[in-house]
């Protein structure tokens, strides 16, 4: 026996010694067949230096997007997987009278539909929460999702969609945000369309534009644009045995999305679990839920994991928008170009719901007297909802429509005066603790820097025409 | 005939959330070798957040880029982070990288300075090693710092915090109040041609000077402003969604027109050398001011061009070429 | 119906509904997810993939039109020792940021270079104007090109 335990440990230490010893073969993989990976390949240059920061170091991303392995989430399937297609109003503004699902309930392959009285809490938003998960018993623009869903197929949803019987009766609506303002136009919620306002008061801008020896007046307006991200949006919901739900989700903020999901499926938070894979694109449209608690709640009714997509069309009536701004600037300024007063109304399109509205007139008011040194300053700014699509977070928050309406007058007031528009933005813009609109003192301050420095790349000095 | 013009504009724009708490929580895990894991509550939305927060911690701990693998987007695994957005993702979620990083280099610290008979405010990580300040001569690499400290004394080096841009609440009457903790500036100069026959507006070249503190990984910041620079181009010239009775007439990408590789620019790149002290290594944010001052700048263009100043958004030809001919008939009708 | 095709030079094939898209059979049938899905309508360029040698969009092209064809997706361009230049270069020059137009913008761009080795930045540009990207403004991406380009004809890569 013992001779036997001895030449067993013997011989599991030569196989063991064998094992050690590195293959004298080389690797021969064919190199004519598709591979999910290329073996050993060194990481870029940049990863591997210290001092980290500093580096132009390549994404580690970067390289499977290239090599097609990235998983978005539409890439992801489940086993018994169904798919989801959400019903939206025909209407900018209406009340559903009736939501008659029992016909598409019949059609092959649908496993589950959901109507927004069904929704546990039927209401979100990063604000307000006037947002409704589904629609019920209002809509509020064409967007609003009124029913969803989950059938074996994509196309066997869809079909089952035309089946779904809702009975509308339309409402007043409203579209033109100047229209909103008044008092007696139509209103999308409660007594009143302007559901946040915001104000920067500074000086005595009355007095400085008497004071001002030149004053200069304009109306600027900016459109509707969706951020367009090339990937829609996506999201996958999953049960497990002990009830707990996760989602596979193309939202930007987890930490908040799992918060709404407790709150609109009324459970606690240690039960969701939220996970974002790499984002398509997000520019601000996937900063809040859209699917979410549809896709948990069908999933939940049908037992099987359930995935849904946007189309491309979904993207553009559903997801958010930048808002549209109607700004009135008046500014005026001493024989030198100088800015003594500026007064600006700003008016916001909010849509049908509110979002980031609330971000959005925040910053837009903050932002819009512009980087200048200006001492009065009033900015009175409305944001108004109209049956249109929900405006939301869209990169910028207001700045790109502010700063398009500053820039074009700070042109306007060099033309007028004869001054070059370099050197009225120098005579004008911040420097180190200048004093912004809200009288913060501003730090690590590069305004000058950056412009003159535009200014020499670009040859401004030297340009002829 | 075709007018050539540029165009100037120049903005402002802030980090973070308006007053309201935005914090965000990392942790940061050192590995027996010396590699090291960081988790944050952050989603990779394509601007190379990950890539750029796996470089902050690497520089905290003395790593290279490479040795940092980055965890995110699991709300079961990551801490809490309120999200890539508002451009805070570098300033907010770097801060908190930094602390924690800065925590679990402490733990590596304590271990390593009676290996090198020092006190542990007297080292420095660098070059994957642990040295002494002033007398780098003195030093063990980082992995075996981190087995002498998990190893051997029992304290796993890992560390984990938390950042929340510190703000002043703005009056609600006036306005008045701190309401972020910092911000970006950026100039864009635009060259274009207008057809003054057509209205067409072609944008030649646009350069971009951004600041953004400290650019953590440059190329990424290239990327930002590039990209940027193409959705403000869009805005300007070509992006409008068109209603009709509340119904959106143009809900597909057939009809609403976006810059493709034929409509950008050639473009020039520059970055202001800042530093801003209240930020991770110097570093502020790029994330949205990019696209802040493209529209302004092409309309100042055509303003310079043909002389017409656009006032609603996007300056399509039809636009343009309205405000021209408007133009001309007041020039016509105008008293000798 | 049976539909039969060589993807990246192996035979495949799927039992398909007669509607079903070429992309929708290599997402959902052969499990090549590289292409993707961005409108479903030719607007995007996300779906691209090189049949017969002509760079097509695949949501465009019914997968029974495909039977026989011999079909190149991104899954396709890397083989077991290395990348194909075009990948190369685009991760050196930080040409992508979400990904999502990649592999349909890397399609275009090897099916370019395979007809044209010697592109300028205009035919580039104009090669390219089919697939949308929304994060990088293109510049990296034609920079990235024209690399690969110099790379391709100095032989330096195999592929």
């Amino acid at each position: 026996m013992a001779t036997r335990t001895k030449d067993i440990r013997t011989d599991t230490e030569e196989l063991l010694t064998e094992a050690k010893a590195p293959s004298q073969q080389p690797l021969t993989v064919p190199t004519d067949k598709p591979v999910a990976y290329p073996l050993d390949l060194p990481e870029g240059e940049a990863r591997l230096r210290t001092p980290a920061v500093g580096q132009r170091a390549s994404r580690p991303d970067g390289r499977l997007h290239g090599l097609g392995q990235t998983q978005y989430i539409d890439d992801i399937t489940f086993p018994h997987m169904l798919h989801a297609k959400i019903l939206r109003s025909e209407y900018p503004h209406a009340k559903i009278l009736s939501i008659d699902t029992s016909e598409a309930e019949k059609m092959p392959g649908v496993l589950a539909t959901l109507t927004g009285d069904e929704i546990p809490e039927n209401s979100f938003g990063p604000t307000f929460q006037d947002q409704p998960v589904l629609a019920y018993p209002i809509v509020r623009h064409r967007g609003d999702g009124v029913a969803a869903v989950a059938a074996v197929t994509e196309q066997q949803a869809t079909d089952a969609l035309e089946k779904i019987k809702v009975e509308y009766e339309p409402l007043p609506h409203v579209f033109d945000p100047l229209e909103a303002l008044e008092d007696d136009s139509p209103k999308v919620h409660g007594d009143t369309n302007i559901y946040t306002s915001k104000t920067i008061k500074k000086g005595d801008v009355e007095k400085a534009l008497k004071e001002s020896e030149h004053v200069f007046h304009r109306q600027f307006r900016t459109q509707m644009v969706e951020h367009v991200p090339l990937e829609p949006h996506a999201s996958i919901a999953s049960w497990d045995g002990n009830g707990r739900v996760t989602l596979w989700t193309s939202l930007g903020r987890i930490t908040l999305g799992r918060e709404d999901l407790a709150r609109t499926l009324k459970m606690p938070q240690s039960k969701i679990r939220l996970i974002g894979t790499v984002v398509g694109g997000n520019f601000g449209g996937k900063n809040e839920i859209t699917n979410e608690p549809i896709l948990a709640l069908l999933s939940k009714k049908a037992a099987r994991p359930v995935k849904s997509v946007f189309t491309r069309g979904d993207e553009f009536i559903s997801s958010t928008i930048r808002h549209p701004f109607t700004m009135d600037y008046t500014t005026g300024v001493d024989s030198d170009g100088k800015i003594l007063a500026r007064k600006i109304r700003l008016v916001l399109d909010g849509g049908a719901y509110c979002s980031w509205t609330g971000t959005t007139i925040g910053k837009g008011s903050i932002l819009a007297p512009g980087p200048y040194n200006i001492d009065n300053i009033l900015v009175e700014a409305f944001a108004v909802y109209t049956n249109k699509t929900t405006t939301g977070a869209m990169r910028g928050f207001g700045a790109p429509q502010v700063c398009f309406a500053y820039e074009s007058q700070m042109d306007d007031i060099a033309d007028a005066l004869g001054i070059d528009p370099l050197e009225i933005r120098l005579r004008n813009g911040f420097s180190e603790n200048s004093l912004s609109p809200t009288s913060q003192t501003l730090q690590s301050v590069a305004l000058k820097e950056s412009l003159t420095q535009a200014a020499e790349r670009f040859g401004w000095k030297e340009w002829q025409e | 005939m075709k007018q050539r013009g540029r165009g100037m504009a120049c903005m402002w724009y802030p980090i973070g959330f308006t007053v309201a708490a935005n914090p965000s929580a990392a942790t940061v895990k050192v590995n027996t070798d010396g590699t090291a894991t960081l988790l944050t509550g952050t989603v990779e939305t394509g601007q190379g957040a990950l890539t750029v927060l796996g470089q902050i911690a690497a520089e905290t701990l003395g790593l290279a880029t490479d040795d940092v693998h980055v965890v995110s987007g699991d709300t079961d695994v990551t801490p809490m982070d309120t999200g890539a957005i508002a451009s805070r993702t570098t300033y907010v979620t770097g801060n908190a990288i930094v602390r924690a990083a800065e925590k679990a280099r402490e733990i590596l610290f304590e271990a390593a300075a009676p290996l090198l008979k020092v006190k542990p405010d007297q080292l420095e990580a660098r070059d994957k090693r642990i040295q002494v300040l002033g007398f780098p001569s003195s030093s063990i690499p980082i992995a075996e710092a981190v087995q002498h400290s998990e190893g051997v004394l029992g304290n796993p080096a890992i560390g984990s915090a938390s950042y929340n841009p510190p703000t002043v609440e703005m009056d609600p009457e006036t306005g008045q109040g701190k309401p972020f903790n910092t911000y970006v500036y950026a100039t864009q100069i635009a060259d274009v041609e207008v057809d003054d026959e057509t209205g067409e507006v072609e944008v030649l070249k646009i350069v971009a000077v951004h600041d953004c503190g400290t650019p953590i990984n440059p190329m990424l910041v290239e990327g930002q402003i590039q990209g940027g620079i193409s959705m403000g181009v869009g805005f300007a010239l070509q992006e409008e969604i068109l209603f009709e009775e509340g119904r959106q007439i143009n809900p597909n990408l057939t009809n609403y027109i976006m810059p493709t590789s034929l409509d950008m620019p050639e473009l020039e790149v520059g970055l202001v050398d800042n530093y801003d002290p209240t930020g991770p290594f110097g570093a502020k944010g790029a994330g949205e001011p990019t696209a802040v001052p493209t529209a302004a700048a092409i309309m100042n263009a055509i303003h310079d061009a043909v002389g017409v100043r656009i006032t609603a958004l996007p300056a399509t030809a039809e636009r343009v070429l309205g405000a021209i001919i408007e133009k001309q008939e007041a020039e016509r009708a105008a008293p000798q | 119906m049976l539909v039969e095709i060589n993807v990246n030079g192996e035979p495949k094939s799927a039992d398909v509904p007669p509607e079903t898209t070429l992309l929708k059979m290599l997402r959902e049938d052969l499990g090549l997810t590289g292409a993707k899905l961005g409108c479903d309508v030719g607007d995007c360029g996300t779906c691209t993939v090189i049949v017969d040698g002509v760079s097509v969009n695949s949501c465009l092209m019914m997968a029974a039109r495909a039977n026989g064809s011999n079909v190149t997706t991104i899954e396709g361009l890397a083989n077991a020792n290395e990348l194909h230049p075009l990948q190369e270069k685009f991760e050196e020059h930080g040409a992508l940021q979400c990904g999502f137009c990649g592999p349909g913008m890397l399609i275009s761009a090897k099916s370019l270079l395979d007809r044209n080795p010697e592109p300028t930045v205009f035919e580039v540009r104009d090669a390219l104007a089919g697939n949308l990207c929304r994060c990088t403004g293109y510049t990296k991406i034609i920079e990235a090109v024209m690399d690969a380009g110099r790379e391709m004809r100095s032989g330096q890569s195999g592929a």
